[in-house]
């Protein structure tokens, strides 16, 4: 990893001509990662070379070529087209799965280190035991719970890495809110009569940016391991719909037949991680941020 | 306040925060709105199903009842018995759950090693190639799903070289030999999954204590560099991994999950994957509380640890 080692400024240097040459190097290759997937993403979501489920488009498990780069799986799919189309679902689940959780997570850890008292213990007290589940028996003890009606609809995996997300997400924004509320531009906003709303998405949702944005992207980074996860074990998007783990193990008994058709789904799911890796990386640096690795 | 009183006051904690996910868990799986029985057997069942199952789990019966009823029973060491077998779930687990602790141990003390070594040489050698190559492999591995690295790693060591069996069915007739040929594949995917976090961890506090005086005056004092790295910086060191290696032990009962089914292993994590299936409640009750009960026991471990090891701790809180 090149150690450049920027001095940005202010926050919000987004305008400056020069910024992309100040930000460090991991943010510009992950940034440059993310926009290859977005574009390739939003190509797959209008055209493929195959249709998705279309099964016969070539021999079987004939292994890669130029016409079908990631090989066919048992039924004569293209697993390329299958993988193009698949790339903007795992994206929006994702992106949909961490918007939620930001909001539930932040608005209750903000309340909660703001307000303190026994509203804080409470919160802390339910939040910790949400995070003692390890996430992925919490996330599939969710989607048991949701019954066979939801299963398998995007809807409920969106709630369910929401789910996951929010109470790590309370814990780090709670934090910042304990230590903003000490500052003295709150005490200001108390003394000028503003209300508890207020000060906390006013005063403190806008100091704590920082530490949330950072958040944000660490977890995102993680979305697409974890959606992946629950399609590997049977528990995500319903076939024939291609989200990426669900693809790797629809073709995991092909391994020794075909191995490309496990590897390409692989490389992208995990280049797309390594994007938002990288890109977290970076940005924590930019933000003067320390970016707290672990589930 | 003093070790004891601190200790006490976890282990309060502890308890209450595991009282509290008995709850969220009754809460999830029997207390949402809509039929339990109907959920499990699905909407096709027939009248006559749906009326055993509501009795055999007590369905008739408020919630408030049915809650304190199993966590009653819980706490007196009757876990219940499983819906798809009609065995008591305690006898369902026990094997399972010292199975699932074997791979642990042996995915542990293949963590340890690889978790140490390349800290410690990226530290010894700051800012050079090594520490940059060893950071790049790891943010890789960092970014790799463990579901992709078990699948790549039976890829290479059971499939394209096969050196090492693809399915680590073990049963009570197979050697130790067997045993830990077929745990391997397992446990280095466990090892390798938990060693990326704790390396970059480890590295950066292995490299500020060794700025810090005091290694400063080791090494003045003429001490052999080896001395002054496993002696006075390492074991400062290690207290930030520490929790590093709690939260390690989280994602190792998650990661179990994963790794076990890729390999079917015959564990715990592969049990609860089966009661999910096939939606066995009283089964994912007790498997999920036990998993919860475990990282909660090991959160404790690592904050007493971390209070014994560094006693300025114990003032602070």
């Amino acid at each position: 990893m090149t150690m450049t080692t920027s001095s940005l400024p202010s926050r919000f240097a987004w305008l400056d001509k020069g910024f992309w040459q100040t930000t460090p190097g991991p943010f510009r290759v992950g940034a440059i990662i993310l926009i290859a997937h977005v574009l390739f993403a939003i190509a797959g979501a209008f055209w493929t070379p195959y249709g998705f489920a279309e099964m016969g488009a070539g021999l079987p498990l004939s292994g890669a070529s130029l016409q079908h780069p990631m090989g066919l799986d048992q039924i004569g799919r293209d697993v390329f087209s299958r993988f193009m189309y698949g790339a903007h679902i795992v994206l929006l689940l994702s992106f949909a799965g961490t918007v939620l959780g930001m909001v539930a997570g932040t608005t209750l850890g903000l309340l909660s280190g703001y307000i303190g008292g026994w509203f804080d213990e409470i919160t802390q007290r339910i939040v910790e035991a949400m995070i003692s589940i390890p996430f992925l028996a919490l996330a599939l003890v969710m989607i048991i719970a949701a019954g066979p009606a939801l299963a398998g609809e995007p809807v409920l995996i969106v709630f369910v890495v929401a789910l996951v997300y929010a109470p790590r997400i309370a814990r780090i924004a709670r934090a910042a809110a304990m230590e903003i509320a000490t500052r003295e531009y709150v005490a200001v906003a108390e003394l000028r009569g503003e209300g508890t709303w207020s000060i906390v998405f006013r005063e403190i949702l806008l100091n704590a940016a920082n530490v949330l944005l950072v958040e944000f992207s660490l977890r995102l980074s993680y979305a697409p391991i974890l959606i992946g996860a629950l399609g590997f074990l049977g528990f995500g998007i319903r076939p024939p719909t291609p989200e990426w783990g669900l693809m790797i193990s629809e073709n995991r008994n092909l391994l020794i037949a075909s191995p490309v058709t496990v590897f390409g789904p692989g490389l992208g799911l995990a280049s797309l991680v390594i994007g938002f890796n990288l890109f977290t990386d970076g940005l924590s640096r930019m933000l003067g941020q320390r970016s707290v690795a672990g589930a | 306040m003093s070790v004891a009183r601190l200790l006490f006051s976890r282990i309060l904690f502890s308890a209450l925060t595991l009282l509290l996910v008995s709850i969220l868990i009754f809460l999830i799986l029997e207390a949402l709105p809509g039929d339990v029985a109907t959920r499990i057997l699905g909407r096709d069942a027939t009248a006559k199903a749906l009326e055993v199952l509501r009795s055999q789990l007590h369905l008739n019966q408020p919630a408030l009842v049915r809650y304190f009823q199993w966590i009653g029973d819980f706490l007196r060491g009757d876990l219940g018995v499983s819906i798809a077998t009609g065995r008591p779930i305690a006898d369902v687990l026990a094997p399972r759950i010292l199975n699932t602790l074997l791979l642990s141990l042996l995915a542990f003390a293949i963590y340890l090693v690889l978790a140490l070594v390349p800290a410690i040489i990226q530290a010894v050698n700051r800012g050079k190639a090594v520490d940059n190559v060893i950071s790049v492999i790891t943010l890789l591995l960092l970014s790799l799903p463990d579901f992709l690295l078990a699948t790549m790693l039976l890829f290479l060591f059971a499939v394209a070289v096969p050196i090492l069996p693809a399915l680590a069915t073990i049963s009570e007739t197979s050697t130790w030999q067997e045993t830990l040929r077929a745990m391997v594949l397992p446990a280095v995917t466990l090892a390798i999954m938990m060693a990326v976090y704790a390396i970059r961890v480890l590295r950066d506090s292995l490299i500020e204590v060794l700025r810090s005086d005091y290694v400063r005056l080791a090494e003045l004092k003429g001490l052999r560099p080896r001395a002054v790295l496993f002696r006075h910086a390492l074991p400062n060191a290690i207290v930030p991994a520490l929790n590093v290696t709690a939260l390690n032990l989280g994602f190792l009962i998650g990661g179990v999950v994963i790794v076990e089914r890729v390999f079917s292993y015959p564990g715990f994590g592969t049990l609860l994957i089966d009661a999910l299936q096939l939606r066995d409640i009283p089964l994912i009750k007790a498997t999920v509380m036990i998993s919860a009960a475990v990282y909660v026991a090991a959160n404790l471990v690592a904050d007493v640890l971390a209070v014994l090891l560094q006693p300025r701790l114990r003032t602070s809180r």
